[in-house]
């Protein structure tokens, strides 16, 4: 289980994260939905230990990670796969290399064993047989592909999304969003997705997040998202140009 | 103040390649091709370079030396000078355009693709996965390239000296001997080393704290150049000093 | 294409490199790769200027080795060589210091010995040392003094001839060897003094050589009858005159050898000679009682110069031999005697017949003194005191690291006559060896200016003793 409590991130003179609580439950979807540079990748960032808040506990199965130091941020990292919003995939490694990494990295397997792997991930995210194809060769939907391919390789209990439908077609959202809710279903993992999309957000949330001043203003279910008369909430599920969400 | 900051970064970068460094296992692998990238990319260059400045080299000091019949202590100013200096900085100089500034390009463009933040995600520290390695290997290889520029120097020298301006053979190669000593030649590795410490670790530090998208990355490249040819050239002066 | 691995590259590019880096090794450092190979041998040279370190060591111009290090040792230069193992030195090796190249590198020369000596051992001495100079150089130089010195023998002998002469050098060398016996008391015994008196006799003597030979030259221009002075000796009138001259003086030798007139007295006079020793030994106890005053020896420093100039205009010599006592840095006393052809002079005023006639008299025997205490402000000396038996002053200005003095003197002062101003220049060319040129006397309204030139020879008491003591003195 993920607990943020009472998180406080500036940068600079602009505060981002102002005393943000959040509960994340195990073995549920949970999408945090909010407007662009809102600070919902900020908030993704510090439940994997990349950001550390300038006040406040994020702790990870009852473990402060704020506290922690490079070593054992890494054990904790273990537990961890996340999808970056390109992807990020190593353009320097095949499709292969890049999802058999953290197998090199952190486990002992045989090169046979690894291939194995690499292939079953492909496989089950639609792309068998790219092994040896380069990042650069693959379009922005197969990236996204590849990476949670790459993101589920160690078998992780927790899984985060950075935007992961953003700038793909109705039918690769679609394809995307299914992985989403197959990989959760069959590997009972515990996921976060930072979404825009809304149409998205109901079809795979267990639980939805609303962002905004750096606070969590709503949070519950699809059902009490869509029945909430937050203003707020409602600006931003109808799209509408008038409510106090400013636009810049 | 900016400047001081930044310095006291580049050396909290260093203290952490340092502290990773002798935390094993090295991944040996990477190191190989930070030196194919570094070292073997660059004999090329390097070659061309030295041969050049050996060769102009000779040429100048023969006629400053013809005023006073002294020609033949052209071959050993050739040889101090590639020896003791200019192979050493030119080298640097050269590896710094060529491999310094993709390293900061590489790193640069790894960390504004969020390649780097995936490394840590992934539980895999990206100092020692990427600087490391580029580290070492240009530490290593500064020293070899060296090598390499101070024979061809002092080779571009032979050929202008001997054949163009007919020095004789003997005495150009025995003033080499009589004047150059094994210190000359093994306080020139010592600061190519140090140098190669510094295009990497400047490189590495521009390119790893890069931000700002593409435009980022070629402000990083740029600066991680500049600074690190000033770092050479300064850092030389000081050596010199200490050494001879 | 094969694609190679990149640790087969790199492998292969380093290993190139290591080839290269192994060649510039050998062929730079004679041992290879920086090992240090040979043997240590010693050896002490006097003085090292120019060697340095990792200098080469040869014989017959092949390197064996070369200079490890170098050092102190009872200040002499303690080279340490490192000799080639296959190289083996036999006890009787000579070893030089000399220089090659356009730069004048300084390497160590190493003359071989003979096999029957034996060979070297590990850290072994090598024992003979040839210093920089050269022996053979040294003898053919000794050689050239020891005609320059028979030459000024010669020249002496036509100056002092004559019994007054004689008798006046003896008085002189009689007392100068009290002195120098004085001094042998107070100086301390010091060998290696003597090696610098020899360099610098030998400067002095191409000094001389160039002298005599100037000399010589205006010899034999009066031979031919040329210039005032040789009109003067081809004139028979002249001999005559001379002859008589000669004469004269032969009653003066005479009246002096009875005890007559005052350099008679002063000689002949037994109670003199007692008094002039008395009174020099009194300076000897006062000189003993300085020196116990003085805690730092060197602080204390007597320097005795001999000075002559020749007088173009009355074309002859003047003499000064001045003793000149420095007890501390900045000041001095000197005490000397003037032997000036002019003589001393004695004025008479005779009232007769209620008229006053003045008569000046010349005594041409009478030896002038010195007796002057100075003081010295930078390069500016402050002297006064007698100068040539009358009361003065005079100014020195030092320049160029006390090579070069000028001097102006006045003294001499009467309400009847101009001062005698003299001016002059003295240039060091030698430790010991100073050329003189300036003019005397330049306002006297008596006819006595005159420019001069000459030399003076000045020794410092250390110096004096070896002189003084290895010169026989005639009886």
């Amino acid at each position: 289980m993920i607990e943020l409590v009472d998180v406080h991130k500036s940068f600079g003179t602009q505060k981002v994260l102002d005393g943000l609580n959040l509960r994340i439950e195990d073995g549920k979807t949970t999408v945090i939905i909010g407007k662009s540079g809102g600070g919902k990748s900020v908030l993704l960032k510090h439940i994997i230990g990349l950001l550390k808040p300038d006040s406040g506990q994020i702790l990870v199965n009852g473990i402060d990670i704020t506290t922690l130091n490079d070593r054992e941020l890494n054990e904790v990292r273990k537990n961890f796969g996340m999808l970056f919003q390109e992807a990020a995939l190593f353009d320097s490694m095949n499709v292969g290399e890049n999802v058999a990494f953290p197998l090199r990295e952190h486990t002992k397997k045989k090169e046979k064993e690894i291939r194995e792997i690499v292939d079953e991930r492909l496989r089950a995210v639609g792309l068998p047989g790219v092994e040896n194809k380069m990042p650069s060769e693959l379009s922005g939907g197969m990236r996204k592909r590849v990476g949670l391919a790459r993101a589920l390789a160690m078998h992780p209990q927790i899984i985060l999304y950075d935007e992961p439908t953003t700038g793909l077609d109705p039918i690769m959202t679609e394809a995307i969003n299914d992985l989403i809710i197959n990989t959760q279903k069959n590997f009972n993992v515990t996921c976060v997705v930072i979404s825009h999309d809304i149409e998205s957000i109901f079809e795979i949330g267990h639980n939805i997040a609303m962002l905004y001043d750096g606070k969590i203003v709503e949070y519950g279910t699809p059902e009490v998202i869509k029945q909430s008369d937050n203003p707020v909430l409602k600006q931003f599920l109808s799209g509408s140009l008038v409510g106090p969400i400013s636009i810049m | 103040m900016e400047n001081i900051e930044e310095m006291g970064k580049i050396l909290l970068l260093f203290i952490s390649i340092i502290s990773w460094m002798v935390r094993p296992p090295l991944k040996l692998r990477l190191i190989f091709k930070q030196m194919e990238f570094v070292g073997v990319k660059s004999i090329y260059v390097v070659v061309l370079t030295g041969t050049f400045t050996g060769m102009v080299l000779a040429l100048q000091s023969y006629y400053g030396f013809r005023m006073f019949s002294a020609e033949s202590l052209v071959g050993s100013t050739v040889a101090l000078s590639m020896t003791r200096e200019l192979g050493p900085v030119l080298t640097a100089l050269m590896v710094t355009a060529r491999a310094g500034s993709a390293m900061a390009a590489e790193l640069g463009t790894m960390r504004v693709t969020e390649q780097i933040d995936a490394l840590s995600v992934m539980a895999t520290n990206p100092v020692k996965h990427l600087i490391v390695p580029r580290v070492i290997a240009s530490v290593i290889m500064l020293p070899i390239l060296t090598i390499v520029s101070d024979f061809m120097g002092i080779i571009g020298g032979y050929f202008v000296g001997v054949m163009v301006l007919h020095i004789n053979k003997g005495i150009f190669v025995k003033n080499i001997t009589r004047y150059v000593d094994l210190g000359d030649l093994y306080n020139g590795l010592t600061k190519a080393a140090v140098f190669g410490l510094i295009l990497s670790l400047v490189g590495c530090y521009k390119g790893f704290n890069t931000t700002g998208g593409a435009e980022g990355v070629g402000k990083a490249t740029t600066e991680a150049v500049v600074l690190a040819s000033i770092t050479i050239l300064i850092s030389d002066y000081f050596l010199t000093a200490i050494m001879f | 294409m094969f694609s190679i691995s990149s640790e087969a590259k790199v492998g292969l590019f380093v290993f190139v490199a290591l080839i290269l880096l192994a060649y510039m090794s050998f062929r730079v450092g004679e041992y290879g790769f920086g090992l240090k190979k040979g043997y240590f041998v010693n050896v002490v040279f006097d003085n090292v200027t120019g060697l340095d370190k990792d200098a080469s060591v040869t014989i017959a111009g092949v390197e064996i080795g070369k200079v490890e290090r170098i050092s102190l040792t009872d200040g002499k230069a303690s080279v340490t060589l490192r000799i080639t193992p296959d190289v083996k030195l036999e006890k009787d090796v000579r070893a030089s210091i000399k220089s090659h190249g356009i730069l004048g590198d300084k390497f160590v020369e190493i003359e071989p010995g003979t096999k029957e000596s034996g060979y070297i051992e590990v850290d072994g001495q090598i024992k003979r040392v040839e210093q920089q100079a050269d022996i053979d150089k040294l003898l053919r130089e000794l050689g050239t003094i020891a005609n320059d010195v028979m030459a000024v023998t010669a020249s002496l002998k036509k100056v002092v001839g004559g019994d007054e002469g004689v008798a006046n050098l003896r008085a002189i060398i009689q007392n100068t060897r009290e002195l120098s016996e004085n001094l042998n008391t107070v100086v301390k015994q010091n060998d290696e003094k003597f090696s610098i008196m020899v360099s610098s006799l030998k400067n002095a003597a191409t000094e001389m050589e160039k002298t005599f030979a100037a000399l010589s030259d205006i010899t034999s221009k009066i031979n031919r009858g040329e210039g005032t002075v040789g009109r003067l000796v081809k004139d028979e009138a002249v001999f005559e005159k001379l002859d008589r001259t000669v004469a004269s003086l032969e009653e003066i030798s005479d009246k002096i050898n009875e005890g007559r007139g005052t350099i008679g007295r002063l000689i002949n006079d037994e109670e003199t000679v007692e008094n002039l020793n008395a009174s020099l030994k009194t300076i000897d106890k006062s000189m003993e009682g300085i020196n116990r005053y003085i805690s730092k020896a060197e602080q204390f420093r007597t320097f005795l110069s001999y000075r002559g100039e020749y007088l173009f205009d009355n074309s002859d010599a003047k003499s000064y031999l001045n003793l000149k006592i420095q007890p501390k840095e900045d000041k001095f006393y000197i005490l000397g005697i003037v032997a000036d052809p002019r003589g001393s002079r004695t004025t008479y005023d005779r009232t007769t017949n209620g008229t006053t006639t003045h008569t000046e008299e010349w005594d041409r025997d009478q030896l002038l003194f010195n007796a002057e205490i100075g003081k010295r402000y930078k390069d500016i000396v402050l002297r006064g005191g007698l100068l040539e038996s009358t009361g003065g002053v005079g100014i020195d200005y030092y320049a160029f690291d006390d090579k070069l003095r000028l001097t102006f003197e006045a003294f001499d002062f009467d309400t009847d006559r101009d001062p005698h101003l003299k001016i002059y220049a003295d240039y060091r060319l030698f430790k010991h060896l100073y050329l003189t040129a300036g003019w005397d006397d330049f306002v006297s309204d008596e006819g006595n200016e005159s420019p001069f030139v000459g030399f003076s020879i000045k020794f410092e008491d250390e110096d004096l003793k070896y002189l003084l003591t290895s010169t026989p003195i005639p009886k």
